[in-house]
C-alpha cells in the first residue's frame, strides 16, 4: 500500500499529486471522474491527500464493503497554486503591495481581492465549471502549509459554501469567483498572519490552491445539508473511561460540519465504544447540552449581498426545522417524560435529543464501522494518528443507501516527550496553579509573562470584551517574541460567548500555556472546537482546566506581582525568572510553579 | 511592387469567391446567393469639414450593412488613406460571417473614411467623426447598426460619434456604439478581447494537435492591440514568442524583431514610440535582432500569428513557411490568399481562419452592447469567462464540421456561418 508522508505540505508521492490528477476539461461534470485540476502547479496538502485517498479508498474499501453504503470523495476541481501566483502577479500584488494591504482590516483586504481580476486563462474553465455543476459547492483552501503535521493551519483560511443553483449561469459564476477570491484573500487576513508569525513561517513559504467540491447533502425545501457531519481522530487527548487515548474520538453533528469545526455543540464518542454512556447527569442535561441548531446551505431567496462573509449563503436552523425536513429519524432519541428516559428514534412524541442513538446504539446504518475502517486505513497510510472529516446522507426512500463523502484527512501530532507529574509533585507548595485536567504533554521553562482575566472584574457577559483585549495583548507579545501563560474563565475558543471567550486561534496564538478556570455559572466541560483544539495540540500548547476540586490557582500571588500592563479585564505581569510548567499527558496532572526563591516569586498555592 | 499587388488584390472579389465556394457546397438557391453575395445597403457620402488652417476639405465616408437577418449590423469604422468601397464591402461581409460563426445575434457591417489621421489634428478628426454620424444618423442605431473602432480609430473617436448621435436623437443611447472608454459605457476586457480570443482558439487547436502550449514557439506579424494581447496570453500559457514584426513610422517600412530566448512583451512595450512602433535603437540595446519586416514568416517556429494586414500569406510568401510550422492563427482579417490556403491545406498546416480566430473582438463588442443597453456593467472575470466559453464553443463547432465533412477549418467556419445567415433569411421569409 502507498504510504503518505505525514510531514509538511508537499506530503505525497509526486505521482499522486499534480501529475496524477487529470487536467480539467469542460465536460468534467458529465464524466465519471472525481478529481480534476485547473493549472499545473501544486495542489496543496489538502487536495493532494484527497486525490491520493481517492485511489487508496477504491482499493482498500471498495464498493460493496458494506451493504447499502456508498463511500467516496465528492467530485472536486482543484485550482492549483500557479493560478494563485498568476492572480497575484497580474494584479500587481507584489511583496510591497501585499505588505501595504496587510495593514488594512480583513474586510478591506477582501474587497481589494474581490476587485482584482482572475487570470484570463482561468476564468473560462471556472465559467464552464459554474455552468455545468449543479450541486451546491464548497470552496476551500488547500495551501502548501495547511494540514501539515507541524503546522495544521486548521481553520485559519476561509471556506465558502455556495448554493450554485441560480438559473443564471452568470450569477453562479460570479458567486464562485467571489468565493475563490475570498479564499485567496484569507491568506493575508489577520488570523493567517498571526498564525504564521507565531509559527515563524514567512509569507513567501505559503501558496494557496483552492478546492471546489460538491457538497454532500440533500435539498430539503430552502435548506441543503447532510444528515450528519463527522470529525474523527484516531488519538484522543480527552479519553473518557473506558476509552484509552488510542481508542480515538469522533464528533458528530447534524448538518454541515461547521458546527463541529467551530466548537459548537456536537455528539462526542469513542468509535471503539460507541455505546458507552455519555457524561451527562440527566436526560434534561442532555437536552440542554446537545446540539439544537445546525448549519445548512441556504437554497432559498438570495441573501443580502455580502461576498466577504463566510456565512453569506449559509443558514442556521433549529431541530424543529430538521424535524419538518424529516431528517431526524435516524439521528435522535426522544425524551419520554413519563419514564424520564430517552428512546431512540422519533417514534415517541417528546423533545428530541441529538445523540445519534439509532446509528450508534441500534446500528441502523454502519456509520461507526465506516468511521473505524477509515481511521484505520488513514492511520496506516499516513503512518501515524490522523484526523478525518466526513459527511453522510441517509436513505429517505426504500432501495437507497447511506452515502458517505470523505472530505478530508490530516495527520495529527501525538505527545512525544515523557513527563511524569507524580502525586507528590502535584501536591507541593510554591505553585501558581495545578490541574488534574491538563491536556498536552511536556515541560516548559521559557514563560515569564502571565496574562490573566481579573477574577474581581469578570462576568460571563463580558467574554467578547475579554477576547478583544486578549487579541491586542497577544499581538504585542507575539511581536516581542514572548511566550506567555494565559488564564481566563470558561472555554477558550468557544463560538458561544456565554460558555467562554470567543477567541479565534490567532488571538491567542502566542500563548504557550492556556488555562481555563471555572467560575460561578461557567463550569463548562473542557472541550474545544476541532480547529481550535487541533491547533492547540499540534502546536504543543499546554491546556489546563482548573475546576473546583480538580485544581487551584494562586490568584493572590498573581495580584502581588507588579503589573506590566493590562486593560479593563486583563492584567499582564512579567516575572523576573521563568515559570516551571510541567504537564503529564498520561496522568493528566499539570502544574505551573513560581520561579525558585531568589529568582523572584509569588506565594504558595 | 506593392502597387502591383494592390491592383491585383481585391478583397471584395476574394470575399465573394469564398462565399461562392461555400454556396456551392451548401447548394444555396440563386436568390439566397444573390442576397448574400452583395451588401443589403450601402452608404457613400461626403463629409465636409473646416480644417485648422481655415480651409475647407471634403472627406469621403462609407457605411455598408451587409446583412442584418440575425440582428443589428455590427462592424468597425476605419480611417485609412487607401480606403475603398470594395474593402468596406468585403469587411462588412466578413463581419456577417464572423458574428454568425460565434453565434451572436448580430449581422455584419463596416464603415470607413478616406483619411490619414496622422496628418489630422484631434479637432479635425473630431469633425470627421461628427460629420460621419450626421450623414448616417437615421440609418444606424443601437437596434439597427452598431459601429465600433477599427483601423486608426479609437475609443475617443467612438465617444465623439456617440455624443453626436445622442445629440441628434436627444437621448442617451450608449448601446449605439461599442469600443467606448471604460467608465463611459465601455466594457472591461474589451481591449484584450481580440488577442485573447486568438489565443483561446490556439489553445484549443493545440489540444487537437496533441501539443502542449509550453512546448511551442510562435512568430507574430504586427504589434498592435491584437498582437500584444495575443502575445501576453500565449506567453502566460507557457508559449514563447521569438519574433514580432512592427511598422516603423519613421522609415515607412516594417521590421521584424527577433530574440531566440523569447520576446518580453513588457520590455518591448517600454521601447515603443508615440505611434506604438518599436524603436530600433532601444530594441537593439535589449538584444533584439532587427530583420526586414516580411521575415516574420520565415521563422522556424510552431505557430504563425499574422495580426496585421490582409494578404500577407500569399502564393509567394507561403513557400517560405518553415516545415516546423504546424498552426496558423489568423489574428488579422484576410491575411491568407486562396492560393496560399491551398498550399497550407496540402502541407497539412492547421489554419484557424480569421473570422473565427479574431472573433473575440466582436464578441466582446456584443457584450459591451448588451451592458450598455441594460446600462449595467460586468466584471472583467465575467466578460473574459464568457468570451472564453463563446470562443471555445465556436472553435469546437467548427472543428466538428471540419472533421465530419472532411473539409478545412476555413471552409467549415464558412459553412456554419453562411448556413446560419441563410437560414435566418429564409426564416424571415426574405428568400
Amino acid at each position: 500500500m502507498a504510504k503518505l508522508d505525514p510531514g509538511m505540505g508537499a506530503a505525497l508521492p509526486r505521482g499522486v499529486a499534480c501529475g496524477g490528477v487529470p487536467p480539467f476539461d469542460r465536460h468534467f461534470f458529465a464524466s465519471d471522474r472525481v478529481v480534476s485540476r485547473i493549472g499545473t502547479g501544486a495542489l496543496g496538502a489538502k487536495a493532494e491527500r484527497l486525490a491520493a485517498m481517492q485511489q487508496i479508498l477504491a482499493a482498500e474499501l471498495p464498493p460493496g464493503r458494506w451493504r447499502g453504503v456508498e463511500l467516496g470523495i465528492p467530485r472536486m476541481v482543484v485550482l492549483a497554486t500557479d493560478a494563485y501566483d498568476a492572480f497575484l502577479a497580474r494584479n500587481h500584488l507584489d511583496e510591497t503591495a501585499l505588505a501595504a494591504l496587510c495593514t488594512l482590516p480583513d474586510e478591506r483586504i477582501a474587497h481589494a481581492f474581490l476587485h482584482a481580476s482572475l487570470p484570463a486563462d482561468l476564468v473560462g474553465d471556472l465559467r464552464a465549471l459554474a455552468e455545468h455543476a449543479h450541486a451546491p459547492l464548497a470552496v476551500r483552501s488547500s495551501s502548501l502549509l495547511e494540514d501539515s503535521l507541524r503546522l495544521p493551519f486548521a481553520g485559519v483560511y476561509q471556506t465558502k459554501m455556495i448554493p450554485n443553483q441560480d438559473p443564471d449561469p452568470g450569477a453562479r459564476f460570479q458567486a464562485l469567483v467571489e468565493a475563490v477570491k475570498l479564499v485567496y484573500a484569507s491568506t493575508f487576513f489577520a488570523a493567517a498572519r498571526g498564525y504564521r508569525a507565531a509559527a515563524g513561517v514567512p509569507l513567501s513559504a505559503e501558496k494557496m490552491a483552492v478546492v471546489v467540491q460538491e457538497i454532500v447533502g440533500r435539498r430539503h425545501g430552502d435548506r441543503f445539508y447532510p444528515h450528519l457531519s463527522a470529525v474523527a481522530r484516531s488519538y484522543n487527548y480527552y479519553p473518557r473511561p473506558p476509552a484509552t487515548p488510542d481508542a480515538g474520538v469522533a464528533d458528530l453533528a447534524l448538518g454541515l460540519g461547521k458546527t463541529i469545526v467551530e466548537g459548537g455543540r456536537c455528539w462526542s464518542y469513542s468509535p471503539r465504544y460507541p455505546k458507552a454512556p455519555a457524561p451527562f447527569a440527566s436526560a434534561a442535561a442532555l437536552m440542554h447540552e446537545t446540539q439544537n441548531r445546525f448549519w445548512a446551505v441556504n437554497m432559498g431567496p438570495p441573501p443580502a449581498y455580502d461576498p466577504i462573509a463566510e456565512t453569506e449563503y449559509l443558514v442556521e436552523a433549529t431541530l424543529a426545522d430538521a424535524e419538518y425536513d424529516d431528517t431526524l429519524r435516524d439521528l435522535v432519541s426522544s425524551w419520554d417524560a413519563a419514564a424520564d428516559r430517552l428512546r431512540p428514534g422519533t417514534g415517541y412524541d417528546g423533545p428530541r435529543v441529538l445523540d445519534f442513538a439509532p446509528l450508534l446504539l441500534l446500528n441502523e446504518y454502519p456509520l461507526n464501522d465506516v468511521v473505524r475502517a477509515l481511521l484505520a486505513v488513514c492511520e496506516r497510510v499516513l503512518g501515524g494518528a490522523v484526523e478525518i472529516e466526513l459527511a453522510a446522507t441517509l436513505p429517505v426512500a426504500p432501495g437507497e443507501g447511506m452515502r458517505v463523502g470523505f472530505l478530508q484527512v490530516r495527520p495529527m501530532a501525538t505527545p512525544g516527550e515523557r513527563v511524569d507529574v507524580g502525586a507528590e509533585e502535584y501536591a507541593q507548595g510554591g505553585l501558581l496553579l495545578r490541574s488534574r485536567e491538563a491536556m498536552g504533554n511536556g515541560a516548559l521553562d521559557t514563560v515569564r509573562d502571565v496574562v490573566y482575566v481579573r477574577p474581581d472584574r469578570f462576568e460571563p457577559r463580558l467574554t467578547r470584551d475579554v477576547a478583544t483585549e486578549v487579541a491586542a495583548l497577544n499581538r504585542r507579545l507575539v511581536a516581542e517574541g514572548r511566550p506567555y501563560l494565559l488564564i481566563g474563565f470558561g472555554r477558550w475558543g468557544s463560538s458561544e460567548p456565554w460558555l467562554g471567550p470567543p477567541v479565534q486561534w490567532a488571538d491567542v496564538a502566542g500563548a504557550a500555556v492556556i488555562v481555563e478556570a471555572a467560575t460561578a455559572g461557567m463550569n463548562v466541560e473542557p472541550s474545544q472546537g476541532a480547529h481550535f483544539f487541533h491547533n492547540l495540540v499540534s502546536l504543543g500548547v499546554l491546556y489546563l482546566t482548573v475546576r473546583e476540586g480538580r485544581g487551584d490557582i494562586d490568584w493572590a500571588g498573581l495580584e502581588r506581582q507588579p503589573a506590566e500592563g493590562g486593560q479593563a479585564l486583563l492584567r499582564h505581569v512579567r516575572l523576573p525568572a521563568p515559570l516551571r510548567v510541567r504537564v503529564d499527558g498520561r496522568s493528566r496532572r499539570g502544574i505551573v510553579a513560581w520561579p525558585e526563591p531568589g529568582q523572584g516569586q509569588g506565594g504558595a498555592a | 511592387m506593392s502597387t502591383t499587388k494592390d491592383r491585383v488584390y481585391n478583397s471584395f472579389e476574394m470575399a465573394q469567391a469564398q462565399f461562392d465556394r461555400v454556396a456551392d457546397f451548401l447548394e444555396l438557391d440563386s436568390a439566397t446567393r444573390a442576397l448574400l453575395r452583395d451588401p443589403l445597403r450601402e452608404y457613400s457620402f461626403a463629409i465636409p469639414i473646416r480644417m485648422d488652417d481655415g480651409s475647407s476639405r471634403v472627406f469621403r465616408g462609407f457605411r455598408v450593412q451587409h446583412n442584418d437577418a440575425r440582428g443589428p449590423s455590427k462592424g468597425g469604422i476605419r480611417f485609412h488613406p487607401q480606403e475603398t468601397m470594395d474593402t468596406v464591402r468585403a469587411l462588412g461581409m466578413w463581419m456577417t460571417w464572423k458574428c454568425a460563426v460565434v453565434d451572436i445575434p448580430l449581422g455584419g457591417g463596416k464603415g470607413g473614411v478616406i483619411c490619414d489621421p496622422h496628418n489630422l489634428s484631434l479637432r479635425e478628426q473630431e469633425q470627421i467623426c461628427r460629420g460621419w454620424i450626421r450623414q448616417v444618423a437615421s440609418d444606424v442605431g443601437p437596434f439597427k447598426d452598431v459601429p465600433a473602432p477599427d483601423v486608426m480609430t479609437s475609443p475617443q473617436h467612438m465617444l465623439w460619434m456617440l455624443d453626436e448621435f445622442e445629440t441628434i436623437h436627444r437621448n442617451r443611447l450608449p448601446g449605439f456604439i461599442t469600443g467606448k472608454p471604460v467608465g463611459m459605457g465601455g466594457s472591461l476586457g474589451r481591449k484584450e478581447a481580440t488577442g485573447y480570443g486568438v489565443v483561446f482558439t490556439i489553445r484549443e487547436a493545440l489540444k487537437e494537435l496533441g501539443v502542449r502550449p509550453e512546448d511551442t514557439t510562435a512568430s507574430v506579424q504586427g504589434f498592435g492591440n491584437v498582437a500584444q494581447y495575443a502575445i501576453e496570453l500565449y506567453t502566460q500559457l507557457g508559449g514563447k514568442v521569438v519574433c514580432v514584426s512592427c511598422w516603423d513610422q519613421k522609415d515607412q517600412v516594417s521590421y521584424a524583431y527577433r530574440k531566440a530566448s523569447g520576446v518580453d512583451l513588457q520590455e518591448l512595450l517600454g521601447v515603443t514610440d508615440r505611434f506604438g512602433g518599436i524603436e530600433q535603437t532601444r530594441a537593439a540595446a535589449l538584444d533584439y535582432e532587427r530583420l526586414p519586416g516580411d521575415q516574420w514568416i520565415d521563422q522556424d517556429v510552431d505557430i504563425l500569428i499574422p495580426s496585421a494586414l490582409e494578404n500577407q500569406i500569399n502564393a509567394e510568401t507561403v513557400l517560405r513557411i518553415r516545415p516546423r510550422v504546424k498552426l496558423i492563427a489568423e489574428g488579422a482579417n484576410g491575411p491568407t490568399s486562396p492560393e496560399a490556403d491551398a498550399v497550407l491545406k496540402d502541407r497539412g498546416i492547421f489554419v484557424i481562419p480569421d473570422f473565427l480566430a479574431n472573433a473575440g473582438g466582436v464578441t466582446c463588442s456584443y457584450f459591451e452592447q448588451v451592458q450598455s443597453n441594460m446600462n449595467f456593467f460586468w466584471s472583467r472575470d465575467e466578460v473574459l469567462g464568457k468570451l472564453d466559453l463563446k470562443m471555445t464553443a465556436a472553435f469546437e463547432a467548427v472543428l466538428d464540421v471540419a472533421k465530419t465533412q472532411n473539409i478545412p477549418m476555413r471552409d467549415a467556419a464558412y459553412v456554419i456561418a453562411v448556413d446560419r445567415v441563410a437560414q435566418a433569411c429564409r426564416d424571415r421569409g426574405w428568400v
